[in-house]
């Protein structure tokens, strides 16, 4: 299955970094998606998607005041742009000598290093490694929206699951996130909430 | 989300023979009983459950005494979080923050040694065959189980280690665990080792218990038995109360080895003539036999003074037949013209005696419904009591019943009177065995109902059974006592009795009773209040290597055909029909 590229690093630390993307890049990854770092032959580093920033310019400034904006104008702006689109990504772990490890990356990726979105299979990969140990990382980023994140994170997770008949997957992951709030009821019941409306239906 | 898994069976314990663990030990003491974290439905497990836990080279063997509710935190509990959250993951959740906690009464431990696969387990079996170690067996529970041991329900397996396989000669199948419906064994010759007891509330299937009892150890030969059947119910067929369904007697099943017989002459109990008649001889009544009707007689503190001038005077044979005879208000005139008291009545005796007349007078007449007891001849017409004596020697069974003769002062009187006379005739015979090397006695086991009138705190001192429960052990005499009252029953001979089957109580003074002298009698208390009123008992004492609750076996034709096989003897008309399927 082709790589799909999503953009290039801006700037990162161990927990997480910052990928620059074009407009036509954009509409590729979304919110809690799993990506992936290649750095080099036997390591990449495995991120999650927590936020996707657009800033503006001082021509966006200048067009959004005008009455009327012509839609050539709208497209030139979005495709033409000079500061790229930010997507934050929290680092949940790595691979190494085709090992994956839900541990902070031993370095993070360097400036312009390309990002690539997970396939499903990749996905799968990753999360069943382990017993979810890549939560930890999550939870402990209480600035993040942390139960949105686990929230979207699961629902595409599990449909990469049931794709591969392993349909107990979530069952399994929202049990490790019980063991590890249970002490916690409050942020415990916040995050089954949240998590609970992603699997309403 | 599926949500065909739950977190429960993720936490299963798994051991070895396909045996599936119902939780693990979290906490707990000897002292304060263990708790053990349950992973499966808090209604697949029941108070009163046998439950084994396998901690290092140690089984331990235990009963469940309480379940309790807990959650990681209160709130967990106080919120339905089933409302707020999708029904699986409210599910998921309440697996890991709300749970139940066993307590478990650890009784016994056994040494299973090391791994089976293991090369040390060869080497430990080898020092068992060697001699170098003893085989294991159960000991007494005297540590605990690790953190986390395994717990599971005790298999068909289990039971047999601890209760005894059926097939071992001397165990007899009492009834079968409540969940599982396992057998449960209690080994008669244990049994009428040392005195016990079977207890309950009325209508929670004493008698029934009793009466498999009774046939279990006829069927096994461990013993003689002497039932004073007081409301004739043992010997020949009966009707139930409750069910009116007819109710086999021992009689019926056993006519080689049960004799039936009645008290009185020409006595017929269940319209069915007796084995024989007991007739009592007035010189088998001894001073001491009336004694112990002191409170049934309302006898007065003078008797004891009275009867013993009454001994002095003609003997402990002749005492009660010259006694009888004499007359009341009887007076002549002397030689003076005065009136004095005529020769052969109870004053002119007194007189001569140096004895009150009033109170000879008065213990005459209050000895007058003895006096007019049919059953007590001057001359019986057959030595009914030695015959009984001889009958028990003999191996033979005896059910005395007492036919019309249904009051307290019958049974008072007789009970102790033929208990003393075989009382005498064991002391003799293990005296003989001891110094003389004769036959060893043959073990006697005296069946008493209504226990308590004979074994209550005033009569205790003075009946016959307080020493054969306190001290007839060793002349191979015990009792087998069947009462509603436990409570009544005096403490010291209560303390005596080794095994205690009890079916529900509802007293608590009874209940205390029942478990006076046992360990773990706290965590017992709420099992025995909680028993089903009918065909649940607990299985208590020295006699049953740990208190467990179980269902008793049913008085019917699948007992009879199990006991004697589907050959045994069927000699009525009823049998016949039904055996036919009408």
């Amino acid at each position: 299955m082709t790589a799909i590229e999503i953009g290039r690093l801006l700037r990162a630390g161990t927990t997480g970094f910052v990928v620059g993307c074009r407009i036509d890049q954009f509409s590729l990854p979304s919110f809690g998606d799993l990506v992936r770092v290649p750095l080099d032959r036997d390591y990449q580093i495995y991120g999650l998607i927590y936020d996707m920033h657009v800033d503006d310019d001082g021509l966006v400034r200048q067009l959004v005041t005008s009455e009327v904006i012509e839609e050539t104008i709208i497209q030139d702006n979005r495709v033409n742009r000079n500061v790229p689109i930010e997507i934050s990504v929290l680092s949940v772990g790595y691979e190494q000598d085709k090992r994956t490890y839900h541990l902070l990356p031993p370095r993070p990726p360097l400036s312009l290093d390309v990002i690539f979105s997970c396939n499903p299979d990749e996905l799968c990969a990753f999360s069943k490694a382990g017993r979810f140990g890549y939560f930890r990382h999550i939870l402990r980023a209480r600035d993040l929206p942390v139960g949105e994140l686990l929230a979207a994170h699961l629902q595409k997770a599990q449909r990469a699951h049931v794709q591969i008949g392993n349909p107990m997957w979530v069952n399994d992951a929202i049990q490790e996130l019980i063991t590890l709030l249970r002490d916690d009821y409050a942020v415990l019941m916040s995050l089954l909430s949240t998590v609970g409306d992603a699997f309403n239906e | 989300m599926n949500n065909s898994k739950s977190m429960n069976s993720d936490n299963n314990v798994q051991f070895g023979m396909g045996k599936t663990g119902i939780g693990y030990v979290v906490s707990g003491g000897l002292k304060e009983n263990l708790q053990v974290r349950l992973t499966v439905s808090p209604q697949e497990v029941q108070e009163g459950a046998f439950v084994v836990i396998e901690s290092g080279k140690w089984l331990f063997f235990g009963l469940v005494t309480d379940l309790q509710l807990g959650a990681t935190d209160p709130r967990f509990a106080d919120e339905q979080s089933e409302i707020r959250l999708p029904p699986d993951m409210a599910r998921l959740l309440h697996g890991q923050t709300l749970y139940t906690n066993l307590e478990v009464l650890p009784a016994l431990m056994m040494e299973r040694g090391p791994e089976l696969s293991s090369p040390e387990y060869q080497i430990w079996r080898d020092e068992i065959e060697v001699g170098i170690r003893s085989e294991p067996s159960a000991l007494p529970v005297k540590t605990i189980p690790a953190h986390h041991a395994p717990v599971r329900l005790a298999g068909p397996g289990d039971i047999a280690e601890i209760f005894g396989k059926e097939k071992e000669s001397g165990n007899f199948v009492i009834g079968r665990t409540r969940e599982q419906n396992y057998p449960v064994c209690i080994n008669l010759e244990k049994l009428v080792q040392r005195s016990s007891g079977v207890f309950g509330a009325t209508g929670t299937g004493k008698s029934f218990l009793t009466r498999i009892l009774l046939a279990g150890l006829i069927h096994h030969n461990t013993a003689s038995l002497l039932v004073f059947d007081m409301h004739n119910e043992y010997g020949f067929d009966d009707t139930a109360s409750d069910t009116k369904e007819k109710v086999v007697g021992l009689k019926t099943r056993f006519p080689g080895q049960a004799r039936v017989v009645g008290l009185g002459k020409r006595a017929l109990i269940r319209k069915r003539p007796p084995d024989f008649n007991l007739e009592i001889a007035m010189s088998d009544i001894q001073p001491e036999d009336i004694e112990l009707l002191t409170r049934e007689l309302n006898l007065k503190e003078t008797t004891p003074t009275t009867l013993d001038a009454l001994v002095a005077s003609f003997g402990r044979d002749r005492w009660f037949t010259e006694f009888k005879r004499m007359q009341i208000n009887a007076f002549t005139e002397d030689q003076n013209g005065k009136k004095v008291p005529a020769d052969g009545s109870v004053a002119a005796w007194a007189n001569a005696n140096g004895v009150n007349i009033m109170a000879a007078e008065g213990l005459h007449s209050k000895l007058n419904r003895v006096f007019r007891l049919p059953y007590i001849a001057e001359e019986p017409a057959s030595d009914g009591i030695g015959e009984i004596v001889r009958s028990l020697e003999a191996g033979k069974h005896i059910i005395l019943s007492f036919g019309k003769h249904e009051s307290d002062l019958d049974y008072l009187l007789v009970t102790n009177l033929l208990s003393r006379r075989i009382r005498r005739a064991w002391e003799q015979r293990t005296n003989n065995y001891r110094g003389s090397g004769e036959d060893e006695p043959r073990p006697l086991v005296i069946v008493l109902e209504e226990a308590h009138k004979l074994l209550n705190r005033e009569m205790a001192a003075q009946t016959t059974f307080s020493t054969i429960a306190r001290e007839l052990r060793k002349y191979y005499i015990t009792l087998l006592i069947v009462d509603q009252r436990p409570s009544q029953i005096y403490d010291e001979v209560m303390s005596q009795l080794g095994t205690r089957i009890s079916g529900w109580l509802g007293d608590d003074d009874d209940i205390q009773a029942v478990l006076s002298g046992l360990s773990g009698r706290q965590a017992l208390r709420g099992m025995l209040a909680r028993l089903q009123p009918k065909e649940e008992v607990l299985l208590l004492g020295w006699g049953v290597p740990m208190p467990l609750p179980i269902r008793s076996r049913r008085y019917d034709k699948q007992f009879w055909d199990e006991l004697l096989g589907r050959t045994h003897v069927i000699n009525n008309e009823d049998d016949i029909i039904s055996e036919m399927g009408f």
